[in-house]
């Protein structure tokens, strides 16, 4: 295998399949990126086994051949040499070599045939929509997700084609966020999926905001998103997403409608002297108007009145300010709507005149 | 009149404190060899009396060796209670009547921070003295008292003349009286750091000021930069007056020999589960990771398990251990079951949304626990713990008059 290349045209690549490669791996070819390099193309594959990122490119190909290469090191090689700057990769035997200038580089490479390679997905449905309609349907959602819950099916975000939608949603346990796109869908039956979270917060990585298309397809084990010279592929976490629905509550009657940013940035002030592990605020509601009061186990206090609208009865009610705050910075409209049965029942934040997204926090006992 | 100090730390720390306890309560025993077992059961010492200590015996001898130094040795099991009751009343007579900073250490042993008493209650010396005699009064016992400018140097000083000692090191002096004192000589530096600390040329506390605070610093962190101040008698700690939350709440016991009963193995870690639930739900704890184990002659088997939401019921932890129970038990002899919480944390008040509600559980926790509180522990507990042992309990060297570890 033999080719010239740019650092530029070579580091882009690089960069955007090295996500998945970890730092420490037990199986040692993870450590490694797999170049294909063929007549007129380049193509380069890493994957940690749940995830897997393909990024190709045209280019000119004098000796066609595959191999591994260590990642990190020939991405950090590539960084440091002076812009511009071309360089020669060579794989001959079990030896890569590296040329730039005057700057020569032997790298080890492991046997191409051992790179794991992720089974074709045999796709049962499959959506195009533009990048940047994909990319906002994860930012409005994904922050929700669990980490490392024992509830394996609440650490990823859960894709449901259904009618003519396509829907996000995710939660853990204590928060939920929900997103609707229009989509030209042929779905008979509705469709779930659990994207792990690791593939997620890679997908988002990727996404441009631009309006060419991503491709979504969905298999049984597997959802790949396929980008203008960029494939996504990650393995679906098996599990029974919770019944969402249930826990959305119904309209209150008595809405509240604040200002978005002014109610954040309350709420990001209070919760400074909220206790720094649970971050309990209260919420005290009068007719048009929101007391926020926060104090912690130092005894420093702080409170904040905001004008809202709202004409029901008074009412207390206590929050994980970071709740709250994380529903309010997904949501881009002025205003915010929010409903409130009693302080032991969720919370539903919408945003104001876009029926896409919505948010249910679950109260803290005060 | 006698400079004021700008800190003075007292330690109070009482002399053979459990053997001195049955010395009084039974004055056949004053003046004779006298060591503390669990029990009849138990076979090692936990703590003798100074004639006993004259003979070579100390904390941790075994008994036929105790035997074997001191034939007339007079062995007495334990009473945990009565040693609680007595440690109660020597703090709360402390806090009274010398300084309401108090940080009870263990069971025998006490800190207080005198800084603000000195116009009250006279000089150092004078509080030393003062200590000692409310000590006295609340109890007739003894102790050794040191006083000086940090808890390091008070420690030092109070081990200094044992028993009925007093030992005052002022701040200004602590530095020259530590100076040639091996640094492992110090509560808190243990062979580990030792071993550091030789290699870098610190042996005795005089030897700390030739290393710079950095060496100690990157090695160790802020305990390691504490260790620097505290061999040159400055260490800053200051005195905690509640009892931080505990790492991990745990109970177990050793059983007889070679258990291999499942039936009794499930009483005895139903009795554990039942005894971690309720003092979690004391302490307004509950933890999500318990450790189930149990003792082979090689060694412990069981498991970490978790559980999705953290609880503090001993029905759901016992649930835990019968799962333990049948994945890692094959039938072999058990001499010892222990079921710990392993991260245990104050109960959220967060509400979850996919978890049954649970509220009506925790009433008939709490009810439980009133009855329990009133009756004795237990009084009011699964049946099948009806037929469980009367093996005693034990005090832990960690117990504590407040807080989580007040349970005996």
């Amino acid at each position: 295998m033999k080719f010239e290349i740019t650092k530029e045209e070579l580091l882009r690549p690089l960069q955007q399949v090295s996500g998945v490669v970890e730092r420490r791996q037990t199986l040692p070819i993870l450590s490694n990126v797999l170049v294909v390099a063929e007549a007129g193309s380049l193509a380069f594959t890493a994957t940690d086994l749940e995830v897997e990122l393909h990024a190709s490119l045209e280019h000119d190909v004098e000796t066609p051949g595959i191999a591994t290469l260590p990642a990190r090191k020939l991405m950090d090689i590539c960084r440091n040499l002076p812009d511009g700057a071309k360089l020669t990769l060579t794989v001959d035997g079990e030896r890569g070599t590296l040329k730039s200038g005057r700057s020569r580089f032997t790298l080890a490479t492991l046997p191409a045939e051992d790179f794991p390679k992720v089974e074709e997905v045999p796709s049962t449905q499959s959506v195009a929509l533009p990048q940047k309609t994909l990319r906002q349907l994860i930012d409005a959602t994904h922050f929700a997700m669990a980490q490392q819950d024992v509830r394996y099916y609440l650490n990823g975000l859960m894709l449901e084609l259904a009618g003519s939608r396509l829907r996000a949603v995710a939660t853990d346990g204590h928060r939920l966020s929900l997103a609707d796109i229009d989509a030209e869908l042929n779905v008979e039956e509705p469709v779930q999926v659990i994207v792990p979270r690791k593939g997620i917060s890679e997908l988002l990585r990727l996404l441009e905001e631009s309006e060419e298309p991503a491709q979504i397809e969905l298999g049984t084990n597997h959802v790949r998103v396929s980008l203008p010279g960029f494939v996504f592929t990650s393995k679906l976490i098996d599990g029974r997403f919770p019944d969402y629905e249930r826990v959305i509550p119904a309209d209150s009657g008595h809405p509240i409608s604040a200002d978005c940013g002014v109610l954040r940035q309350a709420l990001l002030r209070t919760s400074i002297l909220s206790n720094e592990k649970y971050r309990g605020i209260r919420f005290q509601l009068e007719t048009n108007n929101l007391r926020i009061l926060a104090h912690n186990p130092e005894q420093e206090e702080a409170e904040e009145e905001i004008e809202v609208v709202y004409d029901g009865a008074p009412l207390e009610i206590g929050f994980n300010a970071n709740y709250i705050i994380d529903a309010l910075s997904a949501i881009r409209t002025e205003q915010v709507t929010m409903n409130i049965t009693d302080s032991s029942s969720s919370c539903l934040l919408t945003p104001d005149g876009e029926g896409g997204c919505r948010y249910v926090v679950m109260p803290m006992r005060l | 009149m006698a400079r004021t100090w700008d800190r003075a730390i007292a330690l109070v720390d009482m002399n053979a404190f459990f053997a001195a306890i049955e010395q009084q309560d039974f004055p056949e025993y004053r003046g004779r060899p006298v060591v503390i077992t669990n029990g009849l059961r138990g076979t090692c010492v936990i703590t003798c009396s100074y004639e006993a200590r004259s003979f070579g015996i100390c904390t941790g001898t075994r008994l036929p060796k105790a035997k074997a130094l001191c034939p007339d040795v007079v062995r007495l099991p334990a009473r945990p209670h009565r040693y609680a009751e007595v440690s109660s009343r020597i703090m709360a007579a402390l806090a009274e009547a010398i300084s309401p900073d108090i940080e009870v250490y263990s069971v025998d042993e006490a800190f207080l921070d005198v800084t603000h008493c000195q116009r009250l209650l006279g000089d150092p010396e004078t509080i030393g003295r003062r200590i000692k005699q409310a000590v006295f009064d609340a109890s007739g016992l003894l102790c050794s008292v040191g006083v000086s400018g940090d808890v390091t140097t008070a420690k030092f000083a109070a081990k200094q003349r044992k028993p009925d000692g007093l030992t005052v090191i002022p701040p200004w002096e602590a530095a020259e009286q530590l100076h040639d004192v091996p640094v492992t000589e110090l509560c808190g530096i243990a062979r580990g750091i030792g071993g550091f600390l030789e290699r870098h040329g610190v042996r005795t506390c005089g030897d700390m000021k030739k290393l710079p605070i950095s060496v100690l610093g990157r090695r160790f962190g802020n305990p390691g930069r504490r260790i620097w101040h505290m061999c040159q008698g400055t260490d800053p700690t200051k005195l905690t007056y509640e009892v931080p939350a505990p790492k991990s709440v745990g109970h177990g016991k050793v059983l007889p020999p070679a258990t291999r009963d499942r039936e009794l193995l499930l009483t005895w870690l139903l009795h554990m589960a039942t005894k971690v639930g309720t003092r979690l739900r004391r302490h307004e704890l509950e933890a999500g990771r318990f450790f189930v184990g149990l003792r082979t002659d090689l060694g412990w088997i069981g498991g970490k398990p978790r559980l999705p939401l953290p609880t503090a019921d001993g029905g759901v932890i016992f649930a835990l251990c019968r799962r333990v129970l049948d994945e890692a038990w094959d039938g072999e002899g058990i001499h010892q079951v222990q079921v710990t919480a392993l991260d245990p944390r104050s109960t959220s008040q967060q509400i979850e949304m996919f978890a049954p509600n649970l509220d009506r559980r925790r009433l008939l926790h709490a009810a439980i626990d009133r009855v329990n509180d009133r009756f004795g522990a237990l009084a009011l507990a699964p049946a099948r713990l009806l037929g469980r042992s009367d093996m005693p309990d034990v005090i832990a060297p960690a117990w504590k008059p407040t807080g989580h570890r007040r349970t005996v």
